[in-house]
């Protein structure tokens, strides 16, 4: 039996490295140009869990934007989780990545959501508080992540497989 | 003193501005001290500028010789392994922005420079596609006279299309290579299968990209009628889906596919939403990609086997011609049986035919027949020739009994005539009648007032063309033995056994069989008074029809079967003639005696 496949979209402001974390996390298939031409690009991700049995994460990387329109809702059809991504540097972009999660419950009442606070090797031109952060740990999952160093980044995706697995 | 003035060190406060220019008078010396003035104002910033000086100098000297040294550089560059990638990276932008100038400022130029290169290009790929389509051709032409270009010929008769489109069918190859069964509410695969041989592939994203590319075609052109992507084409490949309510079905495919696979398509989606329905409500959906007959209806070597199966009764744009055929086939199969029935009653007729113009006093003049009905027969009957009622009965006319209608006449026939003869002339048990060539021969023995009036009137039996006598007065019994074993032997050629078929004796056969045993007896008994050696034979005798050797082998086994016969009753000095002939004796089914005197005692 194969394993099972769980659709997962990435979700965040233009900019904020959500390609550029797909891009660390698997091998992709398709080039980066479907994100300008069809505004999103799927890649998937074979997951081993300790003590789990294996699974599949499909990302579909839509494609930066501060709220969803028509087609981002589209593609969010049938999502099993949202991996919501901001950039550090920019505080709009966590704001951005709220009014997402807010607006994507509309159609994914019960998806998982995790949060990726992108480009901690910038972390020193942070404009995102740590006290900020700590609250909202209160409310979801946040990691802090680097596409460029890979920091964070396998934690962030393990954590999306975990809640996935139940 | 100005040297004192100049040895002020610098930043320290200055005269007022108002003492500046007596000081400047002041400050006017010789040449010398000018330039030494010069040197302590504005030595260092005069260096920096010589310097800056000699740097542009430098620099434009180097930009003037550097298209000379740029393709060295450049070649250099090339030649170095790390240089190669930063040439082609810094040169990328700039080479790319030239040509998309140089398209839109000397595009003539640039027709004339491609020119000389797609003309040779397109002609290729023109001869490519005549040759292939002369391939085709040739192998319909090739294929016309062959065991497969008429089994195709009579595919296209009884498909009822034109013979051209079943040999394109048959050599127009395609292929699938990959199936997808998408869940239509996430994208997600249920089930994937390749053809063997490729090499494997995301499935999980590319059935995400081909349902976001199809999401992406009906948010854009859709519109409300709620349009989605059936097809992607690319050259030779392409991509058929087929949506669902709840699946969709994605087919890869290389070559030129038949209408008729969408149609099997649909038919797949169709049974899969139908199981899908008897999954329990609760069911993941992923469920039916486990399903077994799914996984098996969706094997590429299946839909390309139920596609070929489907092509040719799809493909028929008439009704099938195959009901016509049967049709016809039991029509000919109708016809052939009457003609062999109707050909087998000929067959009957004509020997029934050839057996009555042989029957001696028989005048055949014709058959009045309806086959498998009714059979009459017209002619003329001698009343002394032997009755037709065997040879009717022996007719072998199905359920069919043949009637007579027959007028009297006179007849010639030589046993017609020794019957008449016998009747008119009445001789007495010793006196033997035979008739040959006409000719009425009288022998044995017999009174002599009989011998008299028999030699008177014998001339005057119809048909006799002369009379032989060889009688002897009666009283002798050597004489009187003699003629009657010639009498008896002369009975035997109208005695005979009748057989039905090959050794099955008719109905009146062991009469005869008695009757011949115990005139046996009674020759053997005469035999040894008349001082004569006889042998008696069996001999067998068949009708006309059948072959030779058949008819050899019935001889045999009716003269056997006489032979003992007549043992059984006692007759047992009777030689089998095997499959001589009798002598004198018609064709007819039966068995009959023969006698000849082998010698003579004193």
């Amino acid at each position: 039996m194969n394993a099972p496949a769980y659709k997962v979209c990435m979700l965040g402001d233009f900019g904020v490295g959500k390609t550029s974390l797909v891009a660390r996390y698997v091998r992709s298939t398709f080039s980066d140009k479907y994100l300008t031409t069809v505004g999103v690009k799927v890649d998937s991700k074979d997951v081993a869990l300790p003590g789990r049995g294996p699974l599949t994460l499909v990302l579909w990387d839509i494609a930066g934007r501060s709220a969803l329109d028509a087609p981002s809702t589209t593609y969010l059809r049938g999502a099993s989780a949202l991996l919501l991504v901001a950039d550090g540097t920019r505080e709009t972009s966590l704001s951005s990545a709220l009014t997402l999660l807010m607006q994507s419950r509309d159609t994914l009442p019960d998806a998982i959501a995790v949060l990726a606070v992108n480009k901690l090797d910038l972390v020193e031109r942070w404009e995102v508080a740590a006290t900020t952060l700590a609250e909202l740990r209160r409310s979801l999952p946040v990691f802090e992540t680097s596409a460029l160093s890979g920091a964070g980044v396998e934690d962030a995706f393990a954590e999306v497989a975990r809640r996935l697995a139940g | 003193m100005t040297r004192s003035v100049i040895g002020e060190p610098v930043g320290h406060p200055t005269a007022p501005a108002s003492a500046a220019p007596a000081a400047l008078r002041e400050a006017v010396a010789p040449a010398d001290d000018f330039e030494r003035l010069r040197e302590l104002l504005l030595g260092d910033e005069r260096r920096d500028l010589a310097a800056a000086r000699a740097r542009i100098e430098q620099l434009e000297r180097a930009q003037r010789d550097l298209p000379g040294r740029l393709p060295d550089a450049a070649a250099e560059a090339l030649r170095d392994e790390r240089g190669r990638p930063r040439i082609a990276a810094a040169l990328s932008e700039p080479v790319a922005e030239a040509l998309g100038a140089a398209v839109q400022k000397h595009r003539q130029s640039l027709v004339d420079a491609l020119f000389p290169i797609l003309g040779p290009m397109i002609r290729k790929a023109i001869a490519e596609a005549l040759r292939s389509l002369v391939t085709n051709l040739n192998g319909a032409i090739e294929s016309s006279f062959t065991v497969r270009g008429l089994r195709w010929r009579m595919q296209a008769w009884r498909a009822g299309v034109p013979y051209a489109e079943i040999v394109l069918k048959h050599r127009l190859a395609y292929g699938i290579d990959h199936v997808f069964l998408i869940d239509r509410s996430n994208g997600l695969v249920l089930h994937h299968a390749s053809a063997p041989g490729l090499p494997p592939l995301d499935a999980d994203a590319i059935a995400g990209m081909l349902t976001a590319l199809g999401d992406f075609v009906d948010d854009s052109v859709g519109g409300d009628a709620g349009g989605a992507l059936d097809s992607a084409q690319v050259g030779e490949d392409l991509v058929w889906v087929e949506h669902g309510p709840r699946v969709n079905l994605a087919c890869f495919v290389h070559g030129v596919p038949p209408p008729q696979l969408r149609t099997l398509m649909e038919q797949r989606v169709e049974e899969i939403h139908a199981r899908l329905l008897a999954l329990p409500p609760d069911a993941s959906p992923r469920a039916i990609g486990e399903d077994a007959f799914v996984r098996e209806r969706l094997e590429p070597a299946a839909l390309l086997r139920d596609t070929d199966e489907a092509t040719a009764p799809a493909a028929a744009r008439r009704p099938s011609r195959g009901p016509l055929l049967a049709l016809v086939l039991l029509a000919l199969a109708l016809l052939g049986g009457y003609a062999w029935e109707r050909w087998r009653w000929s067959v009957q007729v004509d020997a029934l035919r050839a057996r009555l113009a042989a029957h001696p006093g028989f005048l055949l003049s014709g058959i009045d027949a309806r086959p498998w009905r009714e059979l009459t027969v017209h002619g003329l009957l001698d009343p002394d020739a032997e009755p037709l009622d065997a040879v009717l009965a022996g007719a072998d006319l199905g359920g069919v009994r043949p009637r007579l209608d027959a007028n009297g006449y006179v007849a010639a026939d030589d046993a017609v005539i020794a019957r008449r003869a016998t009747r008119l002339l009445a001789p007495p048990p010793s006196t033997a009648i035979d008739v040959r060539e006409r000719v009425l021969h009288l022998s044995g023995t017999a009174p002599q007032a009989w011998i008299d009036g028999a030699l008177a009137r014998a001339a005057w039996v119809a048909g006799v063309a002369g009379v032989e006598s060889s009688l002897a007065p009666a009283g002798d019994a050597v004489a009187d033995s003699r003629a009657e074993i010639a009498r008896i032997v002369a009975g035997w050629t109208a005695l005979y056994v009748p057989f039905v078929q090959d050794a099955e004796p008719a109905p009146g056969a062991e009469a005869v069989v008695d009757e011949l045993a115990g005139s046996l007896q009674r020759i053997a008994a005469l035999a040894a008074i008349a001082k004569v050696d006889i042998d008696v034979a069996a001999y067998g005798s068949n009708d006309d029809s059948g072959g030779s050797e058949a008819n050899a082998r019935v001889r045999a086994l009716r003269a056997q079967w006489l032979a003992r016969a007549l043992a059984a009753r006692g007759a047992a000095a009777v030689r089998v003639a095997d499959e001589a002939q009798a002598p004198g004796a018609p064709d007819r089914r039966g068995a009959q005696l023969r006698a000849t005197v082998t010698g003579v005692r004193r």
